[in-house]
């Protein structure tokens, strides 16, 4: 059994490791440098030091994507670790006829996001179902501009996105629910406690883990936010480009014949540093948990 | 870690390092002598033609080879999506084909990186055989030399639905021939419509600026200019007509399904359009419209489409390179080209009096087609440092303007600063 030689196992993670080189580790390297210099997509660049991100602290642009991302996670992140859970809580059960609604909250998942993004801009615009009906029903007067007033448009991206996305925090929560014992939960209604105090002090504390994980997945995914803002603003960024989010800066600026490459790595880095934050801050807290 | 697993670890590195960056750094190709014998093997790309005008190219190609027996042409074409990328890849990597199709835009940021053969060089006469106007298209701003031949132009003229100008108390015979005029008639016109449809459905565009006569840049195109009055003013009856109805609500929206859609679906009644819109969109996309459209002149002096043949200033075989990319652009070429293909037009001068693009059938497509060639001749290129980017935030910033969110002087100086950040960077 001995008889491998010292290079075996260097042979065996090769293919990844040069894999991961190649489309990972070099990217990410080169996306560092080019943080630092004027590179455009011909003719390389040169050298700038701390240029592109002199020129973030002047970018009113990366502010409202700034603005936009963390609000993005300030809603979603909440929304979309609750919601989820009440929904696997609730289709948990083996009752006949659950799994039409645990097929249902889950079509969302599967679904396109573009395709998504695009019928909910039908429903939200103008004349849109949502504006005919409140218009029938005599609620509002003038259609209400879901798609081009700033903070509609960003909260109609939001709602997608928890929308969208809840099917599948649902899949995620079923899983670890199957985990939690049911004797903790009989032995807390002999004790006498109800449904919700069952909810708060045996099924979240069981399914913690799950939680922490999918607060981290949310933040990432809100932080990096952009197919429902591309879409549902027809890939402008909205009046005065407000709805733009980091990634649709990013691709604003890197793509074309004259992108500028290192300014979007500059803010790909920023994205990045501000990605890893609260993951960090997360593993922490579930350090101190544990 | 053993000292022979160190070494092993550092050799793979190295070779994974020396694989990563070998890319594109290979030994470039030297360029072949412009004066030399036109001879060797040269590779010409085009967008987009295949298959519909596949008998056409290798008519040509198989005219040139005739006429150069010592030389083989290998014809690519590449997809209409993506293009630019494409061609973007093949610079980057050193594998630019040797005649190549390029707008002035996709031109321009090769020619600065010396990568396509400035024509001067070459024994030509470029104004004798070219319009200005083509010309103008491949010559930049900073830049010395012409770094195309011009293939063939496009332009615009206005294309008016009449019935629905006259059940909206508008006259055909009286269509609108500027800014003041259109928004004057759709003031008339609404009020009738109330909202059914309109006359005017888009926002103004950097076209619309030039046409005005503003310099959307300067001189050495180093800054955007575009911040003038004249603008302020155009964009702010933009956003007057907005907030009076005078425009679709969801015009700023993603919603909006465009200009062109609208006018097919009669809900709008004034739209622009290359010379054959007629023969070609409406027939095929709106038949019922063929017969009450009428066009007239673009506002001020129109747009001006140039595609053309660039190249490779970097060929082995140049002068074969240069020799194909002129017999594909000479006049007898681009006149079949230009029959061929609905709405395009020659940019030789031999062609500039043609009859058959300088006299109508009587039609309202065959008066359309004919508007559309007398506007050559004073139409203006695009300037191709404009790009896709400087687009997006001008348009996010008219809309700012036309919502009320900004004035239209400070939309259009924040577009300028942006798009300055742009230019600069």
């Amino acid at each position: 059994m001995r008889d491998h030689r010292w290079f075996t196992p260097w042979l065996l993670v090769a293919p990844a490791v040069v894999w991961l080189c190649v489309f990972n580790v070099y990217p990410a390297l080169n996306t560092i440098y080019m943080a630092f210099t004027n590179t455009k997509p011909l003719g390389g660049g040169e050298f700038t030091g701390l240029a592109n991100f002199e020129r973030m602290l002047d970018d009113d642009q990366l502010v409202h994507a700034l603005t936009n991302s963390i609000l993005y996670m300030v809603v979603c992140v909440p929304l979309l670790t609750l919601l989820p859970l009440l929904l696997a809580v609730l289709v948990e059960k083996k009752l006949p006829g659950l799994t039409f609604f645990r097929v249902t909250f889950y079509t969302p998942v599967v679904a396109s996001a573009v395709v998504v993004a695009l019928i909910w801009s039908w429903l939200l615009d103008d004349r849109g179902a949502i504006n005919s009906i409140l218009s029938a029903l005599q609620v509002v007067t003038e259609p209400i501009p879901f798609l081009t007033d700033r903070w509609l448009l960003l909260f109609s991206a939001i709602s997608l996105t928890v929308w969208k996305g809840l099917g599948y925090y649902m899949i995620i929560y079923l899983s670890a629910l199957g985990n939690v014992g049911r004797e903790l939960h009989e032995a807390a209604a002999v004790d006498g406690a109800g449904p919700v105090r069952r909810f708060w002090s045996v099924t979240v504390p069981g399914v913690r883990g799950t939680m922490l994980l999918i607060t981290i997945l949310i933040t990432i995914s809100a932080l990096r936010v952009f197919t429902e803002l591309y879409v549902m603003t027809g890939g402008t960024g909205g009046p005065g480009g407000k709805v733009s989010s980091m990634v649709m800066l990013i691709q604003l600026y890197s793509t074309g014949f004259t992108g500028s490459l290192g300014y979007a790595s500059a803010l790909s880095l920023l994205l990045f540093v501000l990605t890893l934050l609260p993951m960090v801050l997360l593993a922490r807290l579930n350090r101190k948990d544990g | 870690m053993s000292v022979r697993r160190l070494v092993g670890v550092a050799a793979g590195l190295a070779m994974g390092v020396t694989a990563m960056t070998g890319c594109g750094t290979g030994d470039e190709p030297s360029a072949g002598d412009l004066e030399g014998k036109i001879e060797g093997k040269v590779s010409i790309q085009t967008w987009a033609l295949k298959p519909k005008f596949t008998d056409y190219v290798e008519g040509v190609i198989a005219a040139f080879e005739k006429e150069n027996p010592d030389v083989e042409v290998t014809w690519l074409d590449q997809p209409g999506d993506g293009y630019d990328q494409k061609v973007l890849t093949q610079a980057q990597s050193g594998d630019l084909p040797d005649v190549v199709n390029l707008p002035p835009d996709f031109a321009l940021p090769l020619a600065e990186q010396e990568q396509l053969l400035d024509l001067e060089k070459a024994d030509v006469d470029l104004e004798g055989t070219f319009v200005e106007g083509g010309l103008q298209g491949y010559r930049y701003d900073g830049l010395d030399g012409t770094y195309g031949y011009p293939w063939y132009l496009g332009t615009d003229v206005n294309y008016w639905n009449t019935k629905l100008l006259e059940d909206n108390g508008l006259d055909p015979k009286n269509l609108p021939t500027d800014w003041d005029s259109l928004f004057e008639q759709a003031e008339t016109y609404q009020k009738t419509a109330k909202g059914s449809s309109y006359l005017i459905s888009r926002k103004p565009g950097i076209n619309d600026f030039q046409n005005l006569g503003v310099e959307i840049f300067n001189e050495d195109g180093t800054e955007l200019t575009f911040n003038q009055p004249e603008v302020v003013e155009l964009v702010q009856r933009f956003a007057d007509a907005y907030k009076a109805g005078l425009l679709p609500k969801n015009l700023l929206s993603e919603e909006f399904q465009g200009n062109s859609a609208m006018y097919n679906e009669s809900k709008v009644a004034w739209t622009t359009g290359g010379g054959q819109h007629i023969n070609t969109t409406l027939k095929t996309e709106a038949p019922s419209l063929v017969d009450v459209t009428t066009s007239n002149h673009a506002f001020g002096d129109g747009p001006l489409y140039v595609q053309g043949l660039s190249v490779n200033a970097k060929s082995k075989n140049l002068a074969a390179a240069n020799a194909l990319a002129q017999f594909v652009t000479n006049a007898e070429n681009q006149k079949a080209f230009a029959e061929l293909v609905p709405g395009i037009y020659p940019s030789t001068t031999e062609s500039a009096e043609d009859e058959f693009f300088s006299k109508s059938d009587g039609t309202n497509a065959g008066d359309a087609q004919v508007t559309a060639f007398e506007t050559l001749s004073t139409a203006i290129p695009n300037n191709p440092r404009w790009s896709p980017a400087m687009e997006t935030i001008l348009q996010q910033q008219l809309a700012a303007a036309i919502t009320g969110d900004a004035t239209p002087q400070e939309a259009l100086d924040k577009a300028v600063e942006e798009c300055n950040k742009i230019l600069t960077q």
